[in-house]
């Protein structure tokens, strides 16, 4: 079956064996893993039923902040497997999303991987998609031909056959046509039998996915990038803030309720407690991406805008940042974003997170995380309404 | 054969209606063209108008073969042809109104066709008699955009009062006024009683898809307005779902009480011997203590001397398959708020929270059922018969925490849950349609584009 259509088949065995291995893997959705002892004795298990076996497993993972790229880096590949695969936290800089760069090498070398990490999946893909689309160009270019000459003698041209995504099968010749990758093999192979390979991958946490598993959860330790000292939570606090002011130290930046971090924190901490997984949307022109379980399991089924909402305007025109999304969008970027999320089947949801007013709400709130009982969040859901659809 | 000489209609054709939610959002045929083989124009013997076909990607490389070329003209003329032919209708059947342009309405004087089963109102005026003694009478009005739109139809005549001496003419020698142009008719009654172009088109596009469309304010006394919408009714609060609420908060309070009040810096704690955030599911809920929602109050500080929001409901929907009375309509389908889309931005959050707090609640969405494939052309079979009791059938269902405490306590269970006890609501149909809907429709120089901003309902239905 070629990649480029999307497998619909649901009972499979291969995705069945796959499912099954996946709800394994990734079978706890935060990091914090709870794990209640099986009783023995029907009187030990009336005790459990009030919890006293319960038992908490926090993997208390590193990470080190680095404010040149706003991030926290996981370099310990323990650390980094557990955040990526209990909820699904952070991107591995060298890959797609789970850090599988050691494994995209290990398969280059062997030439002959059983699994194909999602990288190499999506080059597959895309190598098909294009030669399907020569393919599919050549076809109606030829049946364009065979209609002119068929006009020009003036008799109807024969049915032609333009293959489709589900009719078209890749060509075992087409191999030839993937990049140069069995070039690259060779010269490696000479190199790579002296050196070891060693991983230098990391995984990559946005600041509010640190901030959210060091605050509320108390499964990671930030260190200092200078001192490799582990970093207090106040500290923490009061750095992730301070990266985004810029020279350091202005007194413009005191006492600002608009803050970056601290709005895309409330959006991110909202759609998170609701269990949501929380990744990136860039790829999509939105903010936010919402899975249900995982990247793994099912695409994205909403696209989230996080639109900033000042209480007071005064608070806006005097703000040091440019928050992005501040000011109401045109009805033409409006449509553009739903177009292309909608292309993708997702459903546009717009965020609005309200920023609190100085004058309604103290700045001393600010020292420390109390702040954020004041943003609320609410969202709207966007979209299209054709009426020639609607009529029944 | 003759399925291409058939007259639009506005009823819609039965369609197969699985995989409807992923085709709504696309383009589809609504976007194309008119196809203009199919437009009955042409009085003279019609000629061969060849079948609507596939789009070639590009020209030819060598500039417009000749297949093409010979394709391309064959489809231009037939839509001059279409647009060449006069449009006609009977005099027997064409209706008659007097606009005056001092009341902003036009007066039905012969009303002839389906059209005034769905538009206009009936309206006591004093008409003064030659005595002088006044009789009041009703008479049928109609709305500037109502006019309008059945005189660019073609479907009605319409005069203005004149102290001009009129001929008599055959046929019409009962009208006192002289006859208005089409381009006359727009010129007066764009303006007319807060009908500006925006609204007019968005109005006209409705009409000829179908729908019934009614001003939600009403511009005169005489207008009939449909009931205002049920106040929100949540779940009737049993005994017992009062007392569990009671209970689970007095113990979060104790338990906080216990651990000294939030800590800000330790906003969730973990206790092991009370079991206490014990599990994934209390986690998450513990996790939940930021504000969120349309219950929050909304500070958002609006200037006391700004000019009012354009963003209010103008035109009441009513689906063509709705039966509507006029004299006394009944909720409508979809409500309608028109913006000029060049001049007028986004609704602020302010303004929406504002447009849902005049808008009912939507009952959740229903379950698609599953059935088997005799079940469906069965189903379908009988489908005009059922469509009456369809909108009574999904009842409204007590939302999250009653549903939430369902293992306890089940929840009464009517006949579709009997039917798939084991099935878990969906949560999705629910998500993306929101809780409350308001159409907007955004006119920019004649393309008319229609969003629908429902109210999310996240915190309502928790992945956990």
């Amino acid at each position: 079956m070629s990649l480029i259509t999307p497998t619909r088949h649901k009972g499979s065995q291969k995705g069945g064996a796959r499912r099954a291995e996946n709800n394994k893997i990734y079978a706890h959705p935060l990091p914090l893993v709870f794990s209640a002892p099986e009783p023995h004795s029907k009187f030990g298990h009336v005790l459990g039923l009030f919890g006293p076996n319960t038992r908490l497993e926090n993997p208390h993972c590193e990470g080190i902040f680095d404010p040149a790229t706003r991030s926290v880096w996981v370099t310990n590949e323990k650390d980094s497997m557990i955040l990526w695969r209990r909820g699904f936290f952070g991107k591995g800089n060298l890959s797609r999303s789970e850090p599988s760069w050691l494994a995209r090498q290990i398969n280059a070398r062997k030439a002959a991987g059983k699994y194909m990490t999602s990288e190499e999946i999506r080059e597959k893909r895309r190598a098909e998609r294009k030669q399907f689309k020569m393919d599919r160009a050549a076809a109606i270019a030829k049946a364009a031909a065979e209609a002119e000459a068929a006009f020009a003698e003036g008799r109807e041209a024969g049915p032609a056959f333009i293959p489709s995504g589900a009719t078209w099968k890749p060509q075992p010749s087409s191999e030839l046509s993937l990049p140069s990758e069995p070039l690259e093999d060779q010269s490696m192979d000479v190199a790579e039998e002296l050196e070891p390979l060693e991983d230098v991958e990391h995984l990559q946490l946005t600041l509010q996915e640190a901030f959210f598993l060091i605050w509320n959860l108390d499964c990671l330790t930030v260190l200092d990038p200078h001192t490799h000292e582990p970093m207090s939570l106040r500290e923490t606090w009061q750095t992730f803030q301070d990266v985004h002011c810029i020279p350091p130290g202005l007194p413009v930046y005191a006492h600002r309720f608009d803050n970056p971090f601290l709005v895309n924190y409330a959006a991110y901490h909202y759609y998170r407690s609701l269990g949501w997984v929380v990744k990136g949307g860039i790829k999509f022109c939105v903010d936010l991406l919402l899975y249900k379980r995982g990247p793994v399991f099912h695409h994205a089924e909403f696209a989230i805008v996080v639109i900033p909402v000042y209480e007071d305007p005064a608070d806006k025109e005097s703000s040091p940042f440019n928050l992005p999304n501040a000011d109401t969008f045109s009805w033409s970027w409006l449509s553009t974003i739903n177009r292309v999320n909608a292309q993708v089947q997702k459903t546009l949801i717009l965020t609005y997170v309200t920023i609190p007013a100085q004058s309604r709400v103290s700045a001393d709130l600010l020292s420390s995380p109390a702040c954020l009982a004041h943003y609320s969040v609410r969202d709207v859901v966007l979209r299209r309404f054709i009426p020639a659809r609607m009529r029944d | 054969m003759d399925d291409n000489l058939e007259l639009p209609t506005a009823t819609p054709k039965p369609e197969a209606s699985q995989d409807r939610e992923e085709e709504e959002q696309s383009s589809g045929d609504e976007d194309q063209g008119p196809d203009w083989t199919k437009i009955p124009g042409l009085n003279v013997a019609r000629p061969v108008i060849p079948k609507r076909g596939e789009k070639d990607f590009e020209p030819t490389a060598q500039g417009g073969s000749g297949l093409q070329r010979h394709v391309l003209d064959r489809s231009r003329s037939a839509m001059l042809e279409a647009l060449k032919a006069t449009r006609t209708i009977s005099h027997k059947s064409v209706s008659h109104a007097i606009w005056y342009p001092q009341l902003k309405r036009a007066h039905v004087t012969v009303a002839r066709g389906i059209h005034f089963s769905t538009m206009g109102h009936s309206v006591a005026r004093a008409s003064a008699e030659s005595e002088g003694a006044k009789k009041v009478q009703k008479r049928l009005e109609l709305l500037p955009e109502e006019a309008l739109y059945l005189v660019e139809r073609g479907a009605m005549y319409c005069w203005e009062p004149t102290d001009l001496p009129l001929h008599h003419t055959v046929h019409l020698d009962d009208m006192e006024g002289v006859p208005m142009s089409v381009q006359q008719a727009y010129a007066e009654m764009i303006g007319a009683d807060e009908l500006t172009l925006e609204r007019y088109e968005v109005y006209a596009y409705l009409r000829r898809l179908g729908y019934v469309v009614t001003r939600t304010k009403p511009p005169s006394p005489e207008y009939p307005v449909p009931p205002p919408f049920p106040s929100v009714t949540r779940a009737s609060a049993s005994i017992v779902n009062r007392l569990l609420n009671t209970v689970t908060s007095f113990l979060s309070q104790f338990v906080r009480i216990f651990t000294g009040g939030r800590d800000w810096w330790r906003p969730i704690c973990f206790s092991r011997w009370l079991h206490y955030n014990m599990s994934n599911k209390s986690l998450f809920k513990s996790l939940r203590f930021l504000p969120s929602g349309y219950d929050v109050p909304l500070h958002v500080q609006r200037a006391p001397e700004a000019p009012s929001t354009p963003y209010q409901i103008f035109y009441n929907l009513y689906k063509p398959s709705t039966p509507f009375k006029k004299t006394a309509p009944p909720l409508p389908d979809f409500s309608v708020v028109i913006v000029n889309a060049r001049t007028t931005p986004m609704p602020t959050i302010a303004e929406l929270t504002d447009l849902f707090g005049e808008l009912p609640e939507l009952p959740p969405p229903a379950p698609r059922k599953r059935m088997s494939f005799a079940q469906q052309k069965q189903a379908s079979a009988s489908a005009p018969q059922s469509k009456q009791t369809a909108p009574q059938g999904p009842a409204i269902q007590p939302w999250s925490f009653r549903r939430s405490l369902a293992w306890i306590w089940p929840l009464p269970q009517t006949n579709e849950n009997a039917k798939s006890p084991a099935r878990p609501t969906n949560p999705f149909p629910s998500l993306k349609t929101g809780k409350k809907m308001v159409v907007v429709a955004a006119v920019d120089a004649g393309t008319i584009s229609f969003f629908r901003f429902g109210q999310g309902v996240f915190t309502e239905w928790p992945m956990a």
